[in-house]
């Protein structure tokens, strides 16, 4: 017993182990879950869990590794054989699944290495128990599919349609999202240095673009698919007014980021506005500017996706949005807004890495 | 007066340019029609029809001022009656006709209610969870390693997608009205409350927290009196942010509702072609998130002098 | 239990909006927002029709992003309001809908188009801009080019289409050379914008044989089989025809209920008085029974859309006349 409420994670193992009991001991009609692959795989988890603790580095790998091998054994049975008749103890096996991968998870954080890929694990054990989770609950509770789709028949559209998403693909994020993201932080950068060169405009700037900042962007698309038609162009121009004031205040930030010291350094160099501004003042500012363009870059491609609500041809991952909701061919919807998550996530990941390369001697790029 | 003069001077050159901009784009319709009747059109005359539309394709500043007084104040907003009896020239009859337009639905002020009484549910849902997820991260390395990556993952997801969703799951479990409105709100404006206050709530640095141990402050203490006011500059940033995304979440979760609200009169104002009615519902919905950051700015300008972080 | 909690209990596992009261409560779900496409609905339920029924109905306005069969099939609204071929590519997909009345019996789509844009016959489609709304509405259009051969990429052969949102801007702006129009609503729009009708041609789909069946009410197939429900819907649709022809017969006072009615503050009375006298050429002559020659024209029509057919195969059970039998009954 003492290795049960030993360590990290004591009570999640002790609800873990009251979990695996109930479930174990509810009565089950024949053909319904949980079925004996997964009481089984539970009890070694819940002992795989009670040993890892205690082993070398190696030997806790590979009952971590076995861990979540047992875990996936109980949870897939669950999610995907569902007799129909599923009672008390399927949830109690489902909650003792959930604690199983909270626990595991909690594990996974205590191995020391945590950089570079590895760091991913934590989260894809996350990301996996919830997709796992939201397969069973929706067939134990027979949700209509037009309400709500089962991750496994969104994956099995994902991989059908690779040809409509990808068409989808190139015209909001190739053409809206990235023009826009190129046209609106580009002129914002610019713009910024203008501001830095005349404080007097820093001053009157700053407050009425809070204010043009603040139009919501419901409102301002259909007025720019008015004005720009109903092509890229329009949504390329959403994105402009989206990212151009994050990315400006973030510059205009990262430009007085320098020290006064610095500056008067500068000074003793007799060096030009120009001069200190890319040998001193730029550089300074790459923190704050990498910030703004990782915002932006999240911000970009769900402008592109917003202002295609309101007036597109027809293609492009807005228009299959908010089209195929009308069909009610929701597997399509969430197809597609996992590419946009997918995308999105992968653009802000390009700046941050970037960020990295670029801005390696700043505090946050230490590890914790 | 040093202080507001650039201000005004941008504000000044703006409008001067819009009233430029309005001649180039309304003219086509105009020439269109004259064409159509036949009849030669002055440029004098041009720029003075331009500047009066119903239908423009931009309306000019003055437009919009009257449309916004109009509809917030106006007769058609507060009604026959309260035109007739009040006028909004005098202090008291300008309150009197807020007053009424609070309740009439042909008033944005009415609309502006409904929306923030969803932003601010909202809001409170999304700081309060935001907080309470911080702290999580911050205290367990678990979440720490798990959560972080699907947050962030999580404002990649267009809400403007998921919102109709959203609200036809809560309605099959009989919730339906104000609450969906402020958990899409919510969903938004948890996002930055979290970044920003596990940067706080991490901002003490070694020697601070090597001074707690000297006094052997338990952990608790160590939130309470250490963590915890260090993050308020972090804290009341991210709140600015957040209440206009709740802002913006609210009125995105209101175009499905279909209750009021200034998003749905963004939208009733683009069914019906009535442009005055978009951008004055516009003009309203950015003066109320102005106004909100600005409301939370006095707040934090007070909160900090009180703790001496007055930056 | 105490009869707080057994209804507490209740409402929390009830799948219908609106609590059990002394009347039974109805909720029926539009396909658009207030205006007067719905006239009748909102007259009885001013009226008072509804109430001598003894029902307590709430109506829940529709809008973009609101699809009628999602909140019907999640118990949000007992009945809706649905186009037909949307309904019915819905039920190909899985939701059982059934159709329990059709108050509308005449289309009211058109295409509205610039006279000078060189376009005098649906040949002429080809090459130019379409702006249509999507959502279920599409349907009719789509259906219809697939019907003239006319492919939907655009190019010389082909028209090229729009998802316009809903108002007449795509036109008035010629950012599309014809767009999907109402009869009671957007082609008023146009109207009142200042363009002349010698300045527009119109194609209305019921001269050329493409027009599908309209506003009907739908209900979830499950709940048929439960005769309360059944009497239920027979009283909201007798009291729903009330109004409508009480509506008919006075469009400016039923124009003036749907305002009062209106949420948004956005209607204008003269829009809606036009509104509701177009609808009374839509609705002239109809008991609210289903017809089921025109319900089979439309299945025909959307059964031959060629490459694309809007449902693969004749629907079954679609319709019943279970609900109008037992209102006419008495």
């Amino acid at each position: 017993m003492s290795g049960l409420m030993q360590g990290r994670g004591a009570w999640i193992r002790l609800g873990l182990a009251v979990a695996v009991l109930a479930a174990c001991w509810w009565p089950r009609a024949a053909g319904a879950q949980p079925g004996d692959l997964t009481l089984v795989a539970l009890t070694a988890a819940l002992a795989l869990s009670i040993l890892a603790p205690g082993l070398g580095q190696a030997g806790r790998a590979v009952a971590l590794l076995a861990m979540g091998l047992a875990l996936s054994l109980a949870g897939g049975p669950l999610a995907f054989q569902q007799g129909g008749a599923e009672a008390g103890g399927f949830w109690a096996a489902a909650i003792a699944v959930w604690l199983g991968a909270w626990l595991l998870v909690a594990l996974v954080a205590e191995l020391p290495w945590r950089r570079g890929p590895w760091g991913l694990i934590a989260p894809l054990i996350f990301g996996a128990t919830i997709l796992w989770a939201w397969e069973s609950v929706v067939r134990a509770l027979d949700v209509p599919r037009v309400i709500l789709p089962a991750p496994s028949e969104i994956a099995a559209r994902l991989a059908s349609s690779t040809d409509t998403l990808w068409i989808d693909l190139v015209q909001t994020f190739g053409r809206g999202a990235l023009a826009g993201f190129a046209i609106g932080c580009g002129s914002a950068f610019l713009f910024a240095l203008v501001v830095d060169r005349y404080p007097f405009l820093k001053r009157g700037l700053l407050p009425v673009g809070n204010f043009l900042a603040a139009l919501p962007i419901i409102g301002t698309a259909p007025i720019f698919v008015m004005w720009f038609g109903f092509d890229w162009p329009s949504k390329a121009a959403v994105v402009v007014a989206m990212v151009f004031f994050p990315m400006l205040v973030n510059t205009v930030q990262g430009l007085a980021a320098t020290e006064a010291m610095q500056r008067d350094l500068m000074r003793t160099y007799s060096a030009s506005w120009g001069q200190t501004l890319l040998r001193l003042r730029l550089p300074a500012a790459m923190p704050f500017i990498f910030n703004g363009l990782k915002i932006c870059a999240t911000l970009a491609l769900i402008g592109a996706i917003v202002a295609e609500f309101f007036g597109s041809p027809t293609y492009g991952m807005g228009f299959r949005i908010s089209t195929e909701v009308g069909r009610l061919s929701l597997d399509m919807v969430w197809a597609e807004i996992a590419v946009a998550a997918a995308l999105g996530s992968a653009f802000y990941g390009v700046w941050a890495l970037l960020e990295r390369q670029v801005t390696f001697w700043h505090p946050s790029q230490r590890g914790r | 007066m040093s202080r507001s003069l650039p201000v005004l001077t941008v504000t000044a050159v703006l409008i001067a340019l819009w009233y430029l901009a309005v001649i180039p784009m309304n003219a086509t319709w105009e020439y269109d029609q004259a064409r159509r009747a036949g009849s030669e059109l002055p440029f004098a005359e041009m720029v003075a029809r331009t500047m009066a539309q119903e239908r423009p394709v931009l309306p000019a500043p003055h437009q919009v001022v009257i449309g916004l007084y109009e509809q917030t104040v106006g007769c058609d907003a507060v009604g026959r009656r309260m035109c007739r009896e009040t006028t909004p020239l005098t202090v008291q009859g300008f309150g009197q006709r807020v007053a009424a337009a609070f309740t009439s639905n042909r008033s944005l002020i009415y609309h502006a209610g409904v929306t923030l009484s969803a932003t601010m549910l909202g809001f409170l849902i999304g700081t309060g969870g935001g907080i309470l997820l911080a702290i999580g991260i911050v205290y367990n390395r678990a979440m720490d390693a798990s959560v972080m990556p699907w947050a962030i993952a999580s404002q990649t997801i267009p809400i403007i997608a998921l919102a109709p969703m959203i609200i036809v799951v809560l309605n099959s479990v009989g919730i339906s009205g104000l609450v969906p409105k402020a958990i899409i709100a919510a969903y938004l404006s948890f996002f930055p409350v979290v970044v920003g206050m596990v940067k706080g709530l991490r901002s003490p640095d070694a020697m601070q927290m090597d001074q707690m141990k000297t006094w052997s402050a338990t952990g608790g203490q160590v939130f309470a009196r250490l963590r915890l006011p260090m993050s308020m500059p972090y804290l009341f940033a991210s709140l600015k942010i957040g209440i206009a995304a709740a802002l913006v979440g609210t009125i995105v979760g209101e175009l499905p509702i279909q209750q009021g609200g200034l998003g749905v009169r963004l939208l009733s104002g683009s069914y019906y072609g009535q442009t005055i009615q978009i951008w004055a519902a516009l003009f309203a919905a950015a003066i109320l998130a102005a106004a909100l950051v600005g409301i939370v700015g006095l707040i934090e300008r007070r909160v900090l002098a009180r703790m001496g972080m007055k930056r | 239990m105490t009869k707080f909690a057994w209804a507490g209990m209740a409402a929390a596992l009830g799948m219908t909006a609106g609590m059990a009261s002394a009347q039974d409560a109805v909720t029926l779900q539009l396909k658009w927002v207030t205006q007067g496409q719905f006239a009748g609905y909102y007259v009885a339920l001013d009226n008072g029709y509804y109430e001598e029924e003894g029902l307590d109905v709430t109506i829940r306005p529709g809008g973009p992003d609101i699809a009628p069969v999602q909140v019907l099939m999640g118990g949000g609204a007992d009945v809706m309001v649905d186009w037909m071929p949307s309904a019915l590519a819905a039920r190909e997909q899985g939701a059982p809908v059934v159709n329990i009345a059709q108050p509308v019996v005449r289309s009211g789509l058109m295409l509205v188009c610039w006279a000078d844009a060189g376009i005098t016959t649906p040949e002429d489609f080809r090459g130019h801009k379409i702006g249509t709304w999507f959502f279920g509405n599409e349907i009719p259009l789509l259906n219809w080019l697939s019907q003239l051969g006319i492919p939907t990429t655009g190019g010389e052969d082909g028209a090229e289409i729009l998802r316009i949102g809903f108002n007449v801007d795509p036109l008035l702006q010629r950012q599309a050379d014809c767009v999907t129009a109402m009869t009671y609503n957007e082609y008023w729009q146009v109207i009142d914008a200042g363009v002349t009708p010698e300045q527009i041609v119109v194609f209305r789909y019921e001269d050329y044989g493409v027009a599908t069946l309209e506003d009907g009410l739908w209900v979830n197939e499950e709940n048929l089989s439960d005769p309360a429900f059944v009497d239920r819907m027979a009283r909201f649709v007798r009291a729903s025809m009330r109004g409508w022809e009480w509506a008919l017969a006075n469009p400016e006072a039923a124009a003036e209920i749907v305002l009062d009615n209106d949420e948004t503050g956005a209607q204008t009375l003269e829009h809606q008085v036009r509104m509701v006298r177009e609808m009374a050429a839509l609705t002239e002559g109809s008991t609210g029974v289903l017809d089921e020659a025109a319900y089979q024209r439309t299945v025909d029509t959307l059964l031959g859309g060629g490459s694309d057919p809007v449902i693969t195969r004749a629907p079954e059970g679609a319709f019943t006349h279970v609900v109008t039998e037992a209102a006419s009954m008495e």
